[in-house]
């Protein structure tokens, strides 16, 4: 039998580097013990697939303590006796109700061995492109497909390749763009750890198609798992030809390699990630010119982001045609979302454009953790802006997103619940771009810095009278006077956030009340004197040693000891502690 | 290049395809506002301040980046536009700390400048100080003795110890000026043909004339007393002000062509509204009068008087009889300057009784001081409520015994009485000095207000009559000091200058950013007495009107002017930030928040760096790279707390920093300046003189900035321009050399002249070295056309050699006479010696002159032609008078700014440190360091 441990980041977390040992000390070795990237079903974590003659079982949330036994079962062939492991049907929905294009190798194939991906197709399409099509026939092909980028911007692909192509200049670069920033987003990782060949592939096409004979991925440090693994594969793909000069005896020759981000956010930002590539300081410049004109060292340059190249060897296999006939009129193929939050079934979500924001939330997302109600999603992580329930058919495709005041955006989708404040969802995304601005722009360094203090003081609830004018009027101002996308998208959860939800801040400003009770400054926890019984767990849990109360008698709050961490009314099995 | 067409602002432009929005805004007279362009460094965009609205394109665009196409249509100044503008300006100055003026400007009334002339003072250059005092008071040796300095009450130096003695200092160098046979005399605008008339000559009147005249208005000035002062004489004694000095300051306005005309009553000898119809503007500054009355029994009494009206007779000369004792009611200045009369005209006991205590009193500390030495006993918490007659004449004071209760609004206690607690105080006369207000007879037809004064506009000084203004205590708010009727005289003289042309325009407050130093800012100042003026003994005042205090000597003020802490900011005539701020009327109050204070900055360095005013436009660190190819300066840190640093956080001096100043050149603030060859900062406005560097074959154009007789700082001149280390600072040696005179010629010079004027020219030939200066080439083209060098690019003249066409030195031909200059290549030598012999195998008379002009001249020339060519600087005697004399006695035809762009290695001459120069300027830059 064939035994594959899920390792991608989310697996290994979860513990499943320590689950892979001890079940290859305890399977018999005539079984094939391996390793495959995300799954995608991130919840599950540790996943263990065994595979009998192609008959897949799926054990999930393994842990060490599993493991003999599970090396029992296949030692001895009888699967019986993890039925407890085995993923409930219902999980199982979560990949059966997805498209996979961009991970199709995502959690199959074993991301570090180059003929896993040999065996399933694997740098057919680049020879098909060497050896049968010109540049401007593969520009075409990506034309026909429809394929935008994935990194946000959703800009046609075959545009950018063909503005770098048409740039005069023999000197050319291909980059991809793998600084995945935004906080809950982590569809590059999975794609890089899980099917690094794939983006390899893609890019390798892009080379081509663009006339470049270096290509540069631009990693994050913070993504070690990603670089080891894409190091491991450049190496291979180097080795058997694939790489380097003359490839296939053609006259193509293209070499790459990584470059590993020193983890500002601003360099996702594409001049930005090429005055770092360049070893300068990270900060964008003026556009135009653009990277196709001007880019790294002031040469053509081509940049997509590492789910646009996972699209393309498929595309070139499969066609343009079959691409395009996926998804909507303005947004074509599929796109990957990484689904975190407050949400049941969080992972990784691969769906054709067309399908709506409720089907990957509910359908496949299960909906709402321990059943609280739905109350928004963040689309586009620190640049998108948040969509409220009443907009959950909300079909997904660049306009219809855009239309909201949200972003497609790279594909994070921070799901949120009614104990989730909106203005202290705001507060947590303008600080982080407040601290990631570069600095440069006025409006951006200084516009977001702002923002933030007004946003702090309402949650605070110091909030002026005039405060939500001003943060206004400061949103827009920085929309039109950052000079990059990350101080022009910055206003975007406050702006989003004041459409769908400004009741929210008028209550912090107006009434000094925190509706969703998460702003501490305005909540103070109170025991129900009717419903406590004594028994004294909140006490025992209180860090701060807040509640006092004899056993068996109604305990009390001191508010102010109490840090309103939440602790108690966590603990509390009466219902007995109360926000108000 | 193609052309293209293109409209800005409504006006139809030509230019070249490329051309960006602000460069073909600029070319055309439009003015787009940046902070972060310059010509030296590729584009940035950070400032966001040039955005233009494009038809047809929804965003705003970057005018410095935005490449105009055919046909585009710009506007720069929409209300979007305008807006993101301010807003721009608004955030920048949330984080700006700094002061732009320091706080003793901020606080005078008069705004006079009051840290410019403290730090001109300081330098020793006391005619500037003067000029600059001038340039907001007419009277300021009056004011400098009698003004109760609210500048004093704002100098931070307090936190330090006392504050400095500004308006003795003002008093001094205004003295010195007035003692001087050249006293200052402002320039006037020629004659405009309009005509005011001022009623009142006291401060505000002859302010407003003062600066109405200067504006080229005739104006008279009516004054109903028998000379003109107003309250400065009628109301301040003698011995606080001789009267001399005032008539002298009138005298000095007088002859700025203002008419004065005493003896002339409003409402009696002529009518207010003879007045509008005869001038095109009248401004009534006619003062506050009257002495208030306590409203109390008696006050009818012989032996009873009026605080001003006392004052008045005593200076008139007539004063009253007071008797033996005497009562002075009121805690104020006027009560002060009564009660010491009182004494000077020999009372034996003199009271001064007021209802608070003397923490309460509103008079100055150092008149309460000055009145208790010369024997004035201070009855405290005692309120007159009954003046006791016998036949008509005082006999004696009821008081009531008071004590302080609460606060009131202004914070001061409210004296309350002790009921039945009273006091019978004999005395022969009393004098009642407890406020003034106008008499309004005579000023018909003018709306008034509940105080009884005349209701004037406070941004407009209109009054309810067209063409009617007024100031000063008759107005609004009554009584007040008497800088604060200048003050208000000076502003009104603007608006009512452009109401003469038929505009209407308000006194607006401009916009100033201001700080909050914590205490420990404080505690790093070293500690130094406040020095204030002698003041004689009590027994040899007391007795006479002379003036009790004297003026500071000269070594007195300077030390004095030393303690100053310098708050102000040295860039306010040169910063955009604040031009800008002002022009788009900011109220960055709305964003405060968190501001950084870092309060870190340096001051001994030649560069000086203070982070707290960057606004992060990057200018400084990408001219250091890319325009010198330094990389002494970077950006670190993120968002918010980015900050411009040395590399590696180390001072300068450690880092790869070549000190050529091109980041204080392009510093749009004052967060980078260059250090100043001065004692005490000067903070005051610059007058520019356009230069050449002569240093080094580069000539680069330069503006030197001077203040007085110093030379306070060199910048390159032009959108493009660079200098060198030497070019920005070996120039100070200038300021050392003002005060000497080049005398000492030598033998050989005096050889040289008389053989070049015995008609060898002709004959002539001269070999220039590597070294030589571009003045010396010129010289020498003066002396022969026969001029030749080493042609090495690398020769330190060698822009020089192009521009005159010195040729090559291998196609020297035989000359009768040679001169070497400065010749130390071994090439050149050889040549020369050559040449030596070639002269000897032809038999020429005269061999061999050598080397006359041996040493290296330096000199700044005025590209308006050599007029200006005021010294000699790196010289070591005798030549630079023979290239000078060369230089300004031949035709001045060539100028020298067509010298510059001649060699094409300029901007690696400079990034090389300005070639053969640097070791000798060097010296130079090392004295500046170590004297400042």
């Amino acid at each position: 039998m064939k035994i594959v441990v899920g390792e991608g980041s989310c697996g290994i977390a979860a513990g499943a580097a320590k689950v892979y040992d001890k079940l290859a000390s305890a399977l018999d070795k005539s079984n094939e013990l391996t390793i495959t990237g995300c799954i995608g079903m991130c919840f599950l974590e540790p996943i263990v697939d065994i595979y009998d003659n192609g008959t897949l079982t799926r054990l999930v949330k393994v842990s060490e303590n599993d493991c003999e036994r599970i090396a029992k079962a296949v030692n001895s062939d009888d699967l019986s006796i993890v039925e407890d492991l085995k993923i409930s049907e219902d999980d199982e929905l979560f990949l059966k109700k997805q498209t996979r294009i961009a991970l199709r190798h995502c959690g199959i194939i074993n991301p570090e061995k180059i003929s896993d991906y040999e065996n399933t197709d694997g740098y057919k399409a680049i020879r098909k492109v060497i050896s049968e099509m010109t540049p401007e026939q593969v520009i075409e092909e990506i034309k026909i497909s429809g394929l935008a980028g994935r990194g946000g911007a959703g800009f046609p692909t075959w545009f950018k390749w063909n503005a770098a192509r048409s740039s005069d200049g023999s000197e050319k670069y291909l980059i991809c763009n793998a600084d995945e920033g935004d906080p809950g987003a982590f569809m590059d990782r999975a794609v890089i750890e899980g099917d690094p060949h794939n983006l390899i592939e893609g890019m390798l096409i892009g080379a081509y198609a663009i006339g470049a004979k270096e290509a540069i991925v631009y990693v994050r440090a913070e993504y070690p798992l990603a670089i080891k693994r894409l190091e491991k594969a450049i190496e291979q793909a180097t080795e058997k030809g694939y790489l380097g000069d003359n490839i296939f005896g053609s006259d193509f020759s293209c070499k790459m390699r990584i470059k590993a981000g020193a983890g500002a956010f601003v360099c996702g930002e594409e001049t930005a990630l090429i005055e770092s590539l360049e070893g300068s300081r990270g900060m964008p410049r003026l556009k135009p010119p653009f990277p196709a004109q001007a880019g790294y060292w002031h040469k053509p340059s081509n940049i997509n982001n590492v789910e646009t190249f996972a699209n393309v060897s498929w595309i070139i296999l499969n066609g343009g045609k079959a691409f395009a006939s996926m998804g909507t009129a303005d947004s074509k193929g599929t796109k990957v979302f990484a689904l975190t939050g407050k949400i049941k079934k969080g992972g990784l979500v691969e769906i054709p454009m067309g399908k709506t924001l409720r089907d990957v939330i509910f359908d496949i997302g299960g909906g709402i953790k321990s059943d609280k109600k739905f109350k928004a999603v963040q689309m586009g992580g620190p640049s998108g802006g948040c969509i409220p329930e009443s907009l959950l058919d909300t079909v997904i495709d660049y306009k219809a997103l855009s239309a909201t005041g949200a972003i497609m955006g790279s594909g994070g989708m921070v799901v949120m619940d009614e104990s989730t404040c909106m203005v202290g969802m705001a507060k947590f995304f303008l600080d982080f771009t407040a601290k990631e601005s570069c600095g440069k722009c006025v409006h951006c360094r200084l516009g977001t810095k702002r923002m933030l203090e007004i946003l702090t003081r309402i949650v605070d609830g110091k909030g002026h009278e005039d405060d939500i004018d001003l943060l206004e009027e400061l949103c827009y101002a920085v929309k039109d006077g950052a000079l990059c996308g990350l101080g022009q998208t910055a206003p975007n959860p406050v702006l989003t956030t004041l459409k769908y939800f400004r009741n929210e801040y008028e209550a912090h400003i107006n009434d000094k009340k925190c509706p969703a009770g998460e702003c501490t400054a305005l909540i103070t926890y109170k025991i129900d004197k009717n419903k406590c019984v004594g028994c004294t767990l909140c006490a025992r849990n209180c860090p701060v040693s807040a509640i006092s109360g004899t056993v068996k008698n109604p305990h009390e709050i001191d508010a102010l000891k109490c840090i309103k961490c939440g602790k108690c009314k966590e603990n509390c099995r009466f219902g007995a502690i109360e926000v108000i | 290049m193609k052309e293209i067409s293109v409209i800005i602002d409504g006006k139809k432009i030509n230019v070249p395809e490329g051309t960006t929005v602000l460069r073909a805004a600029a070319d055309n007279g439009i003015e787009i506002p940046n902070l972060c362009f310059d010509g030296r460094v590729e584009l940035y965009g950070a400032c966001g301040l040039c955005v233009v609205e494009a038809e047809g394109i929804p965003k705003l665009l970057r005018a410095c980046s935005t490449k105009l196409n055919d046909g585009m249509v710009i506007h720069t100044e929409s209300e979007r536009i305008l807006r993101a503008r301010k807003t721009a300006l608004e955030l920048l100055l949330s984080d700006h700390d700094g002061d732009c003026k320091a706080p003793c400007t901020l606080a005078c009334p008069a705004n006079t400048d009051c840290q410019g002339y403290v730090g001109l003072i300081a330098n020793g250059e006391y005619k500037e100080a003067v000029k600059l005092i001038k340039d907001k008071i007419p009277l300021p040796s009056s004011i400098g003795r009698i003004c109760p300095h609210p500048c004093e009450k704002s100098c931070r130096r307090r936190f330090v110890d006392e504050p400095i003695s500004i308006a003795g200092l003002k008093a001094f160098a205004s003295d010195m000026d007035m003692a001087s046979d050249d006293s200052f005399v402002p320039d006037t605008e020629p004659d405009t043909g309009k005509r005011v008339a001022v009623v009142g000559g006291g401060p505000g009147g002859l302010t407003a004339a003062y600066f109405l005249r200067r504006l080229g208005h005739s104006v008279s000035v009516f004054d109903m007393m028998p000379k003109m002062g107003g309250m400065l004489r009628y109301g301040i004694p003698e011995y606080r002000l001789p009267k001399k000095l005032l008539d002298r300051e009138i005298k000095q306005i007088e002859a700025l062509g203002v008419e004065l005309k005493n003896n002339v009553r409003l409402g009696c000898d002529i009518k207010l509204e003879e007045l509008r119809c005869d001038f095109d503007a009248v401004v009534i500054a006619a003062g506050a009068w009257k002495s208030s009355s306590m409203r109390i029994p008696g006050e009818e009494l012989n032996g009873v008087f009026g605080g001003i009206d006392f004052l008045r007779a005593v200076s008139l000369g007539n004063a009253p009889e007071i008797g033996k004792t005497v009562a002075v009611i009121g805690g104020g200045n006027t009560a002060m300057d009564a009660c010491r009369t009182a004494v000077r005209l020999g009372a034996e006991k003199v009271y001064v009784i007021y209802r608070r205590t003397r923490n309460e009193m509103p008079a100055e500390e150092l008149e309460i001081k000055e009145a208790t030495e010369e024997g004035v006993e201070f009855k405290f918490l005692n309120n007159p409520i009954e003046f006791i007659g016998e036949n008509g004449k005082l006999k004696a004071v009821n008081l009531q015994k008071m004590r302080l209760g609460e606060p009131d609004s202004g914070g001061r206690c409210r004296p309350e009485p002790i009921v039945g607690d009273t006091e019978m105080l004999y005395l022969d006369s009393a004098v009642m000095a407890i406020g003034q207000h106008p008499d309004l007879t005579g000023f018909d037809g003018l709306d008034t207000t509940k105080r009884n004064t005349i209701s004037a506009d406070e941004e407009t000084f209109r009054t309810s009559l067209d063409g009617v203004f007024a100031v000063g205590d008759i107005t609004n708010k009554g009584a007040d000091i008497a800088i604060s009727a200048i003050g208000e005289a000076q502003k009104a003289a603007v608006v009512i200058d452009r109401f003469l042309y038929g505009e209407n325009v308000k006194y607006k407050k401009p916009f100033r950013v201001e700080r909050e130093l914590p205490t420990e800012y404080f505690a790093g100042f070293e500690k130094a007495k406040r020095r204030t003026a002698e003041v004689l003994p009590p027994y040899e005042r007391k007795n006479n009107f002379n003036e009790v205090s004297k003026d500071f000597t000269e070594e007195q003020a300077k030390n004095e002017a030393m303690r100053c802490l310098e708050c102000g900011c040295r860039d306010f005539f040169d910063c955009k930030l604040i031009k800008y701020a002002n022009a788009y009327d900011v109220k960055p109050e709305k964003f405060t928040g968190t501001r950084h204070n870092r309060n870190n900055e340096n001051k001994s360095s030649l560069i000086i760096r203070n982070v707290d005013k960057c606004i992060l436009c990057g200018l400084c660190v990408r001219v250091c790279d890319e325009a010198m190819g330094n990389t002494a300066l970077g950006l670190i840190g993120r968002g918010f707390d980015t900050v411009v640093s040395p590399e590696f956080g180390l001072p300068l001096e450690e880092t790869d920093c070549s000190f050529c100043g091109q980041c204080a050149t392009v510093c749009p603030t004052g967060a980078i300046l260059e250090k100043q060859p001065c004692v005490k900062n000067l903070t005051v406005k610059e007058e520019i003189v356009n230069s050449v560097c002569n240093l080094c074959s580069a000539l680069c154009k330069t503006e030197i900035h001077k203040i007085g007789n110093t030379v306070i700082r060199v910048k390159p001149s032009g959108e493009n321009g660079l200098l060198c280390k030497a070019g920005k600072f070996s120039v100070f040696a200038l300021n050392d050399l003002k005060a000497q005179t080049l005398t000492d010629q030598s033998e050989m010079s005096q050889a040289v002249e008389k053989i070049v004027s015995e008609a060898y020219r002709s004959n002539i030939a001269i070999v220039l070295g590597p070294s030589v200066t571009s003045e010396e080439v010129r010289a020498a083209f003066n002396i022969t056309d026969h001029v030749f060098a080493e042609l090495n690019p690398s020769a330190a003249a060698f822009g020089a050699f192009e521009k005159y066409g010195v040729k090559t030195v291998d196609e020297m031909p035989p000359k009768d006479v040679c001169i070497l200059v400065k010749s130390t290549f071994s090439n050149a030598k050889a040549r020369f010696l050559i040449s030596i012999d070639f002269l000897k195998n032809t038999d020429a008379d005269l061999s061999i002159v050598c080397a006359p002009f041996v040493s290296d001249s330096g000199t700044y020339i005025d590209t308006d032609g050599v007029k200006h060519l005021n010294c000699a600087v790196n010289s070591t005697l005798p030549t630079a008078l023979s290239v000078m004399k060369a230089l300004t006695s031949e035709d001045s035809d060539e100028k020298a700014e067509d010298v510059n762009e001649s060699s094409a290695i300029h901007k690696e001459i400079i990034r090389n440190g300005g070639a053969y120069r640097q070791n000798l300027s060097d010296s130079f830059i090392k004295t500046f360091t170590d004297n400042y």
